[in-house]
This record gives structure tokens, sequence and C-alpha cells, in this order.
């Protein structure tokens, strides 16, 4: 199998196997693999212009019983520092981010065993009614697990119940690497790879819209982001419930994990990802840049590698805070680091329709 | 090679062109290669330029900074380092405090700090000579042009006499600070204090002229226009034509901090940073490196320029912001194995280096070492790369590198392949010549009957021509002379009696003359007249311990390779021929002198030579200190 015969049939529209994929993961230079993404990036979405939400990652709980080595979130119930809040202080929470602009709310847990399914029904219909302003973007598929063992009701039962208050998309965290031979290792309580797969197929079933994440970076082999990607592919070809893809490397800060990883993924390897995702990915409308996670300029570089999405603007956000990985920005500063990379900046919904174009002044791009 | 850039920017077209011809770049070329914003195509011509200059390998260095004092009589706007004697943030550290920051293991050790009004001119000497003398394994890189004119002004010494009395305290490099824009327009609006474009030349190129190379820098993202930048470059091609002394070219990215300068956008943008990085690779066509400087340009962007034409990731700078604290393992240890993983996601080799860039250490497997000279170019003109990394290497940095197990094969220097037969398998290759060479050559103001205790200067870069030297002079004409190894900077050749120059710098010094040395010979030409032999002055080898597959497979890429390079004539070595200065027809005979296989004239002139060697070194005459490494 020689790179340019490979790189022909893929510009030709061919889906690329597993094989081809790894080939394409360890042996295609750096640029190469950049260039034909963002071919076929503009193949997919001609316009040359990055979209961004502006919302927020508040939790309602840091209690969890999953136990997962890549994280310095949670607590157990009574350990220091654990909370939970009441609905009203999260409405309280939504509503101040409202006024701040928010349009996304993409809140998670902990998976926190001692609230009952209740409190999740009436944080979405309660979110709904009150704070019209913000999407419900709720809760991973190890929290959607949760409910459904408090509650005794089928995954399926529960994600109807969530969908008949209000709720229409769900993020696309704690899929990790959908390789089994990792995930035991690095979040053995969290369930299997079919077990994310299960609530995803179930949600896209029922109507739902989601996203699918990859975390890489730790344990996993190459071969391991493939089958991820693999997994991945499948599932969108049954119901095309995933919006986008959004990869994002482990960061090692205050980890029990950080012991056997110490470092931090470099941006090639980001760039590859981003790169490989958008080819392999070829029934994923979009591909997300992660500012957040990989920095503000590896997520302007990554515009180039395939990337048409810039993520949110996360006004507040705990999870890799804990890790020590803190990034902070603004709208407008957003909108500064799309026209820094070249694109026209573009603020959508967590559906991704457009609600305002920034143009690019083209001096801003020097 | 084979490459196909597929413009999205058809603007860039014309300069990819001119890029694979050698031609250099104009104005107008890289003010459209910064407005544009196909960014990737522009990557992939400065990479296709980075591997020419420097194959697979990035440069780091073990380095700490020295910030020796921050009390400066400079206010310069875009300074939030520097303050006035007898603030509370003033600090000045002494000679014994210097010495007990460093860490022995490192090799370079940058010194630059503020002019404070009242320290004496020993002060500045014994910090380098104290350096130079504790730490001998550290180089002393110090002093921004800025400073020197200081000292100048100061002291009431030529900015020659300041830097031959640094030199001679042990300094050995110089950064390049100072620069920031090399334009008045921007110099009169930022640093109006601070030394214009004409005084920092003057001060690199005295430098240069001592044998002091030097760094180079542009400081940008603050007021400065595209084309300011461009010009900038061009300013610094058009020095380094002159000397050849500038080692690397850093693209400093502004940082507003406290400054008080409010440039267009609060930081550079990436594409901004890799646009730069691959425009200077591109424009500077005449300076050896790159630098992504990751303090400055962040990890994240270091990272991806090793793919956009930086082949220098400066190094690990004492550890301390690279890092995070991960309990047990030292801040430098880290720093050092996150700058291998990041050269080696980028799927280069490391390649740990002194302050001339000589490779020091190697941390990759399959790296094949490559001679950077004209006459070794047909074994990689058509080598497709598959899973081997080409390092660029002088012939006897190839055999200190391999002593240490960094080169799994490579074309050795024939001595050093016979100093380590039983690490070492012959392939069935060679550079030999059949009678003269035109790149071994004797440059000598005497004859050889004359040349009797006689002082020899000797490029840094052999070790099989020295030895050759050494049985024509004992052996053939019964002389003995005195050796002495050339340093990798610039030399003065001017105090020696004679001078060995190898490689492509000996062609040229052939075609032109070196100035002062009427005797001009060849040691092949020699060699041949004397043993009625050719010459092997490298055999190709590989590490014996490498894997069988791996060696088949090396062997038939070699062997397709020299192949084709025999049938087609290259194209790329035209164009070498021509950046030394040949014509076409005599790079055409140049190449046309050697033989590339390995045959039994040339193994029985191997022979020949071998037993001259040990009759040469059983007795006890023209001994240097050469071998000593």
């Amino acid at each position: 199998m020689g790179l340019s015969d490979l790189f022909a049939r893929i510009r030709t529209g061919d889906r690329v196997s597993r094989q081809e994929g790894l080939f394409l993961l360890q042996k295609a230079e750096l640029l190469e693999l950049g260039s034909l993404a963002n071919e076929i990036r503009f193949k997919k979405n001609p316009e040359p212009r990055v979209t961004f939400v502006v919302d927020t990652n508040p939790n309602y709980t840091n209690i969890c019983n999953v136990d997962c080595i890549f994280c310095a979130f949670y607590r157990h119930p009574g350990g220091a520092g654990e909370y939970t809040y009441t609905v009203d202080h999260m409405i309280q929470n939504f509503k101040e981010s409202a006024t701040k602009g928010v349009t996304t709310v993409l809140l998670q847990g902990g998976v926190n065993p001692a609230l009952p399914f209740e409190y999740y029904v009436e944080l979405v219909e309660r979110t709904v009614k009150e704070v019209p302003e913000v999407w419900p973007h709720f809760f991973s598929t190890s929290e959607i697990i949760g409910m459904s063992q408090v509650s005794g009701l089928t995954i399926s039962e529960v994600l109807r119940r969530l969908w008949d208050a209000g709720q229409r998309t769900i993020p696309g965290g704690g899929a990790e690497i959908l390789a089994d031979r990792v995930k035991k290792k690095i979040s053995h309580l969290k369930g299997t790879s079919a077990d994310w797969v299960n609530v995803m197929r179930e949600a896209h079933k029922i109507g739902y819209k989601s996203t699918a994440t990859m975390m890489y970076g730790h344990l996993e082999k190459d071969e391991d982001i493939i089958e991820h990607l693999e997994v991945i592919r499948q599932l969108q070809d049954e119901h095309h419930g995933f919006t986008a893809f959004v990869p994002w490397s482990f960061k090692p800060g205050n980890t029990p994990l950080e012991k056997i990883i110490p470092h931090y993924a470099t941006s090639t390897r980001y760039m590859q990802i981003i790169a490989l995702s958008r080819i392999y990915l070829d029934n994923f409308p979009r591909i997300q840049a992660s500012w957040f996670s990989e920095g503000k300029k590896a997520g302007q570089i990554a515009l180039h590698f395939g990337a048409d999405d810039f993520g949110g603007t996360l006004l507040e956000e705990n999870v890799h805070a804990a890790a020590n990985f803190v990034n902070k920005t603004n709208t407008e500063e957003c909108i500064q680091l799309i026209h820094g990379a070249g694109f026209a900046a573009a603020q959508r919904t967590t559906l991704y329709d457009i609600m305002k174009v920034f143009e690019l002044r083209e001096e801003a791009a020097a | 090679m084979s490459f196909n850039v597929h413009f999205r920017d058809k603007n860039l077209s014309p300069i990819w062109h001119k890029v694979q011809r050698g031609e250099r770049l104009t104005l107008e070329d890289g003010l459209a290669m910064y407005r544009t914003h196909d960014i990737l195509s522009l990557g992939k011509m400065a990479h296709f330029v980075q591997q020419q200059k420097s194959g697979d390998a990035v440069y780091f260095v073990l380095n700490q900074k020295i910030e020796h004092t921050n009390i400066c009589v400079l206010s310069c706007k875009f300074c939030d380092f520097a303050t006035k004697k007898g603030r509370p943030d003033a600090y000045e550290m002494t000679t014994e405090e210097i010495l007990g920051k460093l860490t022995p293991h490192i090799h370079e050790v940058h010194i630059t700090g503020g002019m404070p009004p009242d320290w004496p001119w020993e002060r500045y000497l014994d910090i380098v000579r104290s350096i130079s003398q504790r730490f001998p394994n550290t180089d002393v890189k110090a002093f921004t042009a800025v400073e020197i004119d200081f000292f100048h002004k100061k002291f009431k010494l030529s900015i020659e006499e300041v830097l031959k009395q640094l030199k001679e305290a042990g300094l050995r490099t110089m950064p390049g600070g100072g620069a920031e824009v090399f334009s008045e327009r921007v110099r009169k609006l930022l640093f109006n204090q601070k030394i214009g474009a004409k005084t920092w030349f003057d001060v690199h190129k005295t430098a240069h002229r001592l044998g002091i190379p030097t760094n180079s820098t542009l400081l940008y993202g603050h007021v400065e226009t595209l084309e300011e930048r461009i010009v900038h470059m061009i300013k610094l091609r058009d020095a380094q034509d002159e000397t050849g002394g500038f080692l690397t070219f850093i693209p400093l990215a502004f940082q507003p901090g406290d400054t008080g300068i409010k440039p267009k956008n609060q930081f550079t943008s990436a594409i901004d940073d890799l646009k730069t990085i691959a425009i200077s690779r591109l424009m500077l066509d005449n300076l050896p490196h790159i630098k992504a400087y990751w303090v400055m340009l962040t990890e994240e962007v270091a990272a991806v320029a090793l793919n956009f034409g930086a082949d220098d990731i400066d190094g690990t700078v004492g550890g301390e912001k690279i890092a995070h604290d991960a309990g047990a393992v030292s801040p430098m240890s880290l720093a050092k194995d996150q700058i291998i993983k990041i050269i080696r996601d980028a799927g280069k080799i490391p390649v740990e280096r002194d302050v001339y860039y000589n490779p020091l250490n190697v941390y990759s497997d399959n790296v094949i070492g490559k001679i950077p000279y004209l006459n070794s170019i047909p074994f990689y003109a058509n080598f497709e790369k598959r899973q081997f990394k080409m390092l660029p290497v002088a012939p006897r940095r190839m055999g200190m590198l391999s002593e240490r197990g960094g080169i799994d094969a490579g074309p050795f220097s024939l001595v050093d392949y016979l100093r380590q037969e039983d690490k070492l398998e012959l392939m069935g290759w060679c550079i030999a010549t059949r009678d003269q060479v035109k790149s071994v050559m004797l440059f000598s103001k005497e004859g050889w009957a004359d040349l009797q205790g006689k002082k020899i200067g000797i490029t840094d870069e052999t070790t099989t021509s020295v030895k050759l030297l050494q049985v024509l002079l004992e052996k053939k004409y019964g002389v003995q002379a005195q050796f002495e190894r050339l340093h990798s900077g610039i030399n003065d050749y001017s105090r020696f009696d004679a001078v060995l120059l190898i490689g492509d710098e000996a062609l040229r010094r052939n075609k032109y003359g070196l100035d002062g040395f009427e005797l001009v010979y060849d040691l092949a030409r020699e060699w041949y007249e004397w043993q009625k032999l050719p010459f092997v002055f490298a055999v190709w080898a590989c590490k014996r311990s490498l894997a069988y597959t791996t060696k088949t497979e090396l062997n038939d890429l070699l062997s397709r390779s020299l192949s084709a390079s025999e049938e087609d004539f290259l194209a790329g070595a035209l164009l070498s021929g021509a950046r030394i200065g040949l014509t076409e027809k005599e790079t055409q005979e140049y190449l046309a002198g050697f033989n590339y296989r390995l045959g039994e004239r040339e193994t029985e002139a191997m022979g020949a030579f071998g037993q001259l060697i040990s009759e040469v070194e059983g007795m006890t005459s023209s001994k240097e200190a050469i071998w000593g490494e």
C-alpha cells in the first residue's frame, strides 16, 4: 500500500479502513495529512468560516463513584471539598450565565448515587421553563447509566423521561477511548465501550443529537484510537445523531495516572488526531478544535488541519481546572482567535444553527 | 525526492518554483507568503528547505539562562524586566552567586542582563572567565549587541577590543537579542534608547571576524509592518552573505505583559507565528538554523513549527517553565524528556548539541548519517525515506556519534570504520577517488619538504584526511609537522603555515583560492602518484546489531538510489554545486571523479593505507592531541 495511492483514493471519496487509518496515523507526514483533512473540510463546509458557541460548563456535584484514574475533579461522599447543589442553586447559576449571553449550558456531575432520578428531571424541566435563554445540554452517558440504576428504569426510559422534560441534546463526554483494553485500566467502574455506545444509540433513536468525544494521550495505543473512530463511525451510520467529534488530550496534573504519564501530549499529536478524525469520520459533519483543552494557539492551528468549529467560550469550567490546566476566554477573544487564524467567526447554537457572523477584516489576519 | 504541493493559494506556485531551484526570494515573495491563508502549503515549502538543510534533525541544548542584574541605565518601553538601582526589585549577582546557580551537566549558558551604571569592566570578564574555568563542559554564550555597545562606550574600548577580551576570557558565541526590527521608524516609536541596525550589525560582523559566531533575532507582533519584517530578514541575509557568522535566526513573538505597549492583538496568532517561522526559513536561505523558541512561542506552537521550517527548539532553559511539578523527577530531566518527546512526535531526530551546533547525542532509532558534501549526494538523491531518518553530520562527528551508538548506518570516514570494525559491518559502497579529489586539500605557505616542524591547521570535520596527510608527510616526504585542530566556528587561518580543509569548503577554496596560501595540494592526487591506487575516504557501514530485515531494506534503498542517481544526472547536485560556485560542467566533472562501489582496487587501497597508518602510529612523531576525544 503506497501513501500516494491511498491519498488519491481518499480524494475520490473512498472510506478509510482500519488498517489504512493506522497507516495514515503512523506514516503520513504531518502536513500531508493536514492538507488532505483541510481539503475534505472545505469540501464539506466550503465557507472560510468557523463556528463557536457561547456556553458554560458548571457542575451540580463533584461526588462520584466511578473513580477514574485520569480525573482530578471528583470526591467521594463525605470527602473533603465535596458538594452537591440544589436545583434552585443551579437554576440561579443558569440565570446568571444567561445575563452574560450564554446560550448553551453543558451540565455534568459526578455520578452521585444519592441523587434521586426526580432531581435530574426537575433540573431539565425548570431550566426549559425558567431560563428559556439557555439550552440544556445535560448529562454524560455515565450519569444516564447512574439514573437508570437509581430509578430502576431502562436507559431508553430514562432518556424518554428527560426528552419529555424538554431535553434534546446530550454531551459526548465519558467516551474516553472506546477500546475496553484501555477503558478497564483507566476507568474500570465507568462501564464498557458498549455501555457508552448503547446510551448514545438509544438517545439517537429517540431523536437526540449529541457530540462524540475522545480522550487520548494516556495508556492507549494507535490501534485503540482507530478502534474508537471505527466504533463511532459505525454508530453514526445508524442514526446520524452525532453533530461533531471533539478529541482532547489527557491532562496529568493531580491525577493518579500522572505517575505513569507525566507529560502532556504534544500539539503535533493533536494535529494528527484532528486531521485523521476528519479523514476517517467521513459521516461526521464537524470536527471541533478545542482551544480550551489544547491551548488557544493549538486551537487556531487545528482550524487548518481539518477542524471547522472552535467549541465554546466556557464561562465556567471545573474539571480541567482541578488538573491545574486553566484556559480562559470570552466571546470577544474567541472571535479574535478565529479571525487571527484567518477565518470569519460565526456564533452558533447547540445544534449548530448560525446566530451571527463576525466577518474577517483582512488586516486582522496578518 | 517526490514532492507535490497542492496549493490552495495559487499565488504561492511561482515561489515554489523558485524554492525548488534554490533561487533567492524577494521582498514581494515574502509579502505574498505573509498574505496567504494557505499556511499548510507555506509550511510544506519551508519543510522542504528545512530537510535540505538539516535532514530530519532537530537540535536542542541543555542550557541555563543567567540574568546577572536587572538594573539598567536604559528605560525601553517594551521591557518589563529592567529597573533602577535602589528600587526594591533591583538585584545584582556576584560571580560566586552565578557559579552557584549553574548545574554542571549543561552545555551552554546564556548570559544577558541589564546595564548597570557602576559595574567595572573586569566584573564582566570575571563572570565569563570563572564560568569557563569552573565548568569546562559549559560554553558561554553572552551579551547582546546592546550590551557590547554599552561596554564599548562606558569603558572606552573599541568594539573589537571588547569582543577580543571577552573571547580570551572564554566567550564562545553571542545571543541575537537587541535586533528588534531593523527599522528606524519602529526604533523611534518603541526603543529610541537602544542601538539601531547599523550598530547591531557592526557588533555582529566584528564578532564574526574574530571567530565568534552569533545568533540573530526579530521581535514581531507589535507595531511593525509585514514589509518591515521581510526587510529585516533581507538585511540579515545580506550580512550573512558577507560573514557567514550567524548560526540561527530566532523570531520572537512580542509579549505585551506590563510594558504599556498596545499591539493590535494581545498575543500574536499561532498562524502568524507559524508563518513567520516558515517565511524566515524560506527567505534566509543562507542561515543554517531557524529556532522555534518555545519559551516565547509556547510549547504548542514550537512543536508544530518543527514541521514548518524550524530545526532548532532551543533547550531546557533551566527547566523551570516547561515542566509541571511532578513529584520526584527533576525539572531539568523532565524538561529534557518533554523536549525529546516533542521532537519525536514531530517525526524528527532529537539531537542534543553543543554551542556550535555540533551533535553530542542522538535520541532516535534508524538514524542514517548523511555527509553534507556534494560528493555524497548520489547516495541520498533518490532515497525514499521509509522508516529511516537522515542526520546530516560531518565525517568526524559521525564517527564520534557512532561510538555512542547514535548512528545506525552511514558513509563512515575510513579511519572511523577501521577503529570501530568490531561494531560495524561493511556495506558494498564507498566514497573513493580515482586519481584526484579536489575536495581534500592542503593550502600551504610552504612546499612539502619545508613543512618540517611547521604548524598545520586541521579542519574539525575530518578523521581520515588528517591521517592521509600525516602518512604523506612522514612516509612520502619524510617530514614531521605539528597539527592543530581548528574549531567548528569561524577560524583565523593566518596564524598557520598550512591548512587542511575538506568537503565543500575545500572545493570552494580550491576554485577561488585561500588568501595567503599560494600552494594548493590535492591529497588524493599525492596518494595516487605515490601508490598508484585509488583512495578510499569513506565506506558505507551499518551497526552489526541492526536487524537483518532492516539491513536488507537499507541495502535495497541505497542500491536503488545510487543507480537512479547515476542514470539521471542530478538536479540536486547541480544546485549544490551552484551554491559552492561551481558551473554545471565543474560539478559533473567533480562527481565523475568518484567511484561509489567498493571493488578489489578499493579494498587493496584500504589495506595499503591501513598498513601505512600503523607504521606512522608506531613512530613517536608529529603527535598531536587530535585523537583524544
